[in-house]
């Protein structure tokens, strides 16, 4: 292997490969990323065997040829590199890596590239194409609600539902449960239903960049796995075996009280309260009062520790329906306010034992569902 | 007499043995054991006083309880009546002052509000025997540490009494181990200083003892003073930990026996953890291989856990993931990272 390429492209490569390397694996070549030339380009490629991220650089190609090295003496090199052109040089009998770059010269002992795990090609046929900025929105706004420790496995994942011209992904952590739905550029003959690790869609998300305007996603065959084609960067994953609960069922259907706040003030407020409730478990209590013709409706958010002391936030509102007083785990508030864009939102509620829904005024997309904390037992 | 702090430290004689006795008046006068299949891998949870004349104490193998008193009669716990007559021992003391229950047969009552403290001392102790038909040892002094000593010091139905300044010179010819908190381990590096007896720490200059024991060394000799400024603790939702653990006969590796077990042990944690109005954020399970050597793992969860079947899903969670099949000749469930939740949080689905 004799290649050339730029020092940037090849660091911002491997800081995107980077995040599927496994350093402390049993397999050491898991620790290693493969670097190989493909088609007059560079290709870098890591794995932990639930998720492969290769990329793609552009690379002057003299000789073929592939190696794995380690990835953490790899990156660490290259990112203090200056930023001029690294010439790469495989010595095929010590399986040693050569760097050139200015001055430096550096030699990397690798792993033969037949020990790295075989990635599969992704698939040109059967493929479903998504724009990648709506694909990275959509992954944002759910992924967050996946549980975080993996005592039901099923919960770690995103639920992704591809059928005719449209997708949805719904995640819930048992507490809350966020729903994205997002078009599809064009039509699929079968619809796809499966659950992703939400580990795996965060890095999908993170490497997307702008200037990957599609993704091509597609399933090979009986492996149990689904490609997110970028064309410069593929990622893969495994799915996630089992049933994901039924989330329609618990999707309430209607409200008694819908209550309209600006987002960043609702989000600011909540903040604020979190910094005495989360000595209190995060809990803090929602007061909704309807307005009349003269005065104006409002929301107050309470929050006290026994430690620290007390906040009560007034924020006006457009309230329709009943007043309500209700609590929550204002951690969940502060996490999907975040990921709501418009600068407006809704927050309905029932009674204080049922769940309060979340959506963003003026579209229709996204759907929030937080349980709330009920006092006394 | 004035008291300003009077804590009286109840603790019941061999209550497990006197609870047996209670039902089973047969076999008094005998060398009773409460506790583990002599066979098995049992220990002697308490021994009658005919059985300590053998030299035969609690905590110790049933196995060879039997060697050193061949004619020892072993009995099995019964729970429901152990539960039913502590109970009756806690709501009895609870009426004189603040309660600290330290287990089944021992608490601490903070009795600094009664007029005649040295009165009420005789009182309880004779109020249990009463109604109870127990036989108890109670200390009553001015702190937690002297009274803890006191309620040994004259067993059984002792009744030590220790006023206010006179608890320096009431320790000062006991053993170091006398002292709640001194082990083994410090005794040992005590003995280092040629100090045995608690008069002997009391007296001795604190810089010398500061060379071994740094910033501890202070705390040590106010204990051996008899100085102890804790307060009696009515509040049980201080707990720090729940835990359940169960020792098998045989060394276990059928994963639904181990399963079976950790339901139990699941259950009866979610059960203190309500009791104490608690929610746990971390379950940890212990692990005791065959050759004894014993580990525990544990994983944290966001949302607190009160629940037999979250804490059950969760030991289960890590067990799984720290079992490689091998045997196990005991196994715990617990948990840590204990908090009191202002509210509940409900769950989306129910299962």
């Amino acid at each position: 292997m004799k290649v050339t390429c730029l020092q940037e492209n090849l660091a911002k490569g491997l800081s995107i490969v980077g995040r599927a390397v496994s350093p402390r694996s049993t397999l050491p070549v898991l620790a290693n990323v493969l670097i190989a030339t493909d088609n007059g380009r560079l290709k870098l490629s890591a794995t932990n065997l639930e998720i492969v991220i290769t990329c793609w650089l552009g690379a002057k190609v003299e000789e073929e040829g592939a190696l794995t090295v380690p990835a953490r003496t790899l990156t660490d090199l290259v990112n203090n590199l200056p930023p001029e052109q690294i010439n790469l040089t495989l010595d095929q009998k010590s399986q040693t890596l050569h760097l050139d770059c200015m001055r430096t010269e550096s030699n990397i002992k690798g792993i033969d590239a037949d020990e790295f795990p075989l990635v599969p090609e992704p698939s040109q046929e059967n493929r479903i194409k998504m724009s990648t900025p709506v694909l990275k929105e959509m992954i944002n706004q759910v992924a967050f609600a996946a549980a975080a420790d993996d005592t039901r496995p099923t919960l770690t994942g995103i639920k992704a539902y591809f059928e005719g011209d449209t997708v949805t992904m719904a995640a819930t952590d048992g507490f809350r449960l966020s729903v994205r739905q997002s078009p599809l550029l064009g039509t699929m003959d079968n619809s796809l239903n499966v659950i992703i690790p939400a580990r795996a869609l965060n890095e999908v998300a993170r490497v997307a960049n702008d200037e990957m305007e599609f993704v091509y996603i597609s399933m090979p065959e009986k492996r149990n796995q689904i490609v997110f084609d970028m064309e410069s960067v593929v990622v893969i994953t495994q799915l996630i075996d089992g049933n994901f609960p039924d989330y329609s069922a618990v999707l309430p259907k209607r409200h008694a009280t819908r209550t309209v706040l600006n987002t960043s003030e609702f989000m600011k407020a909540c903040k604020r309260a979190d910094i005495f409730a989360r000595e209190a478990s995060h809990t803090a209590r929602v007061r909704i009062e309807p307005g009349d013709e003269i005065t104006p409706g409002f929301t107050t958010i309470t929050a006290n520790s026994v430690e620290t002391g007390d906040n009560v936030a007034q924020l006006d509102a457009n309230v329709i329906g009943d007043p309500v007083e209700i609590a929550f785990n204002v951690k969940y508030m502060i996490d999907v306010l975040n990921v709501i864009n418009s600068p407006q939102v809704a927050l309905e509620t029932t009674t204080p034992m049922e769940p309060g829904v979340l959506k963003p005024v003026g579209a229709g997309e996204f759907t929030h569902v937080i349980m709330p904390m009920h006092f006394g037992r | 007499m004035f008291w300003k702090r009077a804590i009286l430290h109840v603790d019941m004689d061999a209550f497990f043995v006197n609870i047996h006795l209670l039902d089973h008046p047969e076999d008094r006068g005998l060398p009773i054991a409460v506790g583990g299949n002599p066979n098995g891998r049992g220990v002697v949870a308490s021994a009658s006083y005919e059985a300590r004349q053998f030299g035969v104490r609690s905590a110790m193998p049933s196995s060879q309880a039997l060697r050193l008193c061949p004619t020892i009669k072993f009995v099995g716990h019964n729970w429901p009546r152990i539960g039913e007559c502590s109970r009756q021992v806690m709501d009895l003391l609870a009426a004189y002052g603040p309660l600290e229950k330290m287990s089944v047969d021992e608490a601490y009552v903070d009795i600094s509000e009664a007029a005649d403290p040295e009165g009420v001392a005789f009182k309880i102790r004779a109020q249990i025997k009463r109604e109870t038909g127990l036989p108890a040892s109670v200390g009553l002094t001015p702190n937690k540490l002297v009274s803890k000593v006191a309620s040994d010091f004259d067993k059984p139905e002792g009744c030590t009494i220790i006023r206010p300044g006179e608890e320096r010179l009431f320790l000062a010819p006991l053993s170091v181990r006398a002292i709640h908190g001194i082990g083994p381990r410090t005794a040992e590096q005590l003995a280092l200083l040629n100090i045995y007896k608690c008069g002997e720490l009391a007296d001795i200059d604190l810089s010398q003892l500061r060379l071994k024991f740094g910033k501890n060394a202070e705390l040590l000799q106010e204990r051996a003073r008899g100085i102890d400024h804790r307060p009696v603790n009515d509040d049980p939702g201080q707990a720090k930990s729940i835990s359940q653990e169960w020792t098998f006969n045989d060394d276990i590796e059928d994963e639904n026996y181990l399963f079976d077990m950790m339901e139990k042990m699941a259950g009866q944690v979610s059960e203190s953890l309500k009791k104490r109005n608690l929610v746990a954020h971390t379950v940890v399970v212990k692990y005791r291989w065959v050759d004894f050597s014993t580990f525990t793992r544990q994983r944290t969860v966001e949302v607190g856990i009160d629940s037999a079947a979250e804490i059950l899903a969760t030991a289960q969670a890590v067990f799984q993931a720290n079992w490689n099949g091998e045997k196990l000749r005991l196994i715990g469930v617990g948990v840590s990272n204990l908090e009191r939740p202002l509210g509940r949080q409900l769950t989306l689905f129910n299962s």
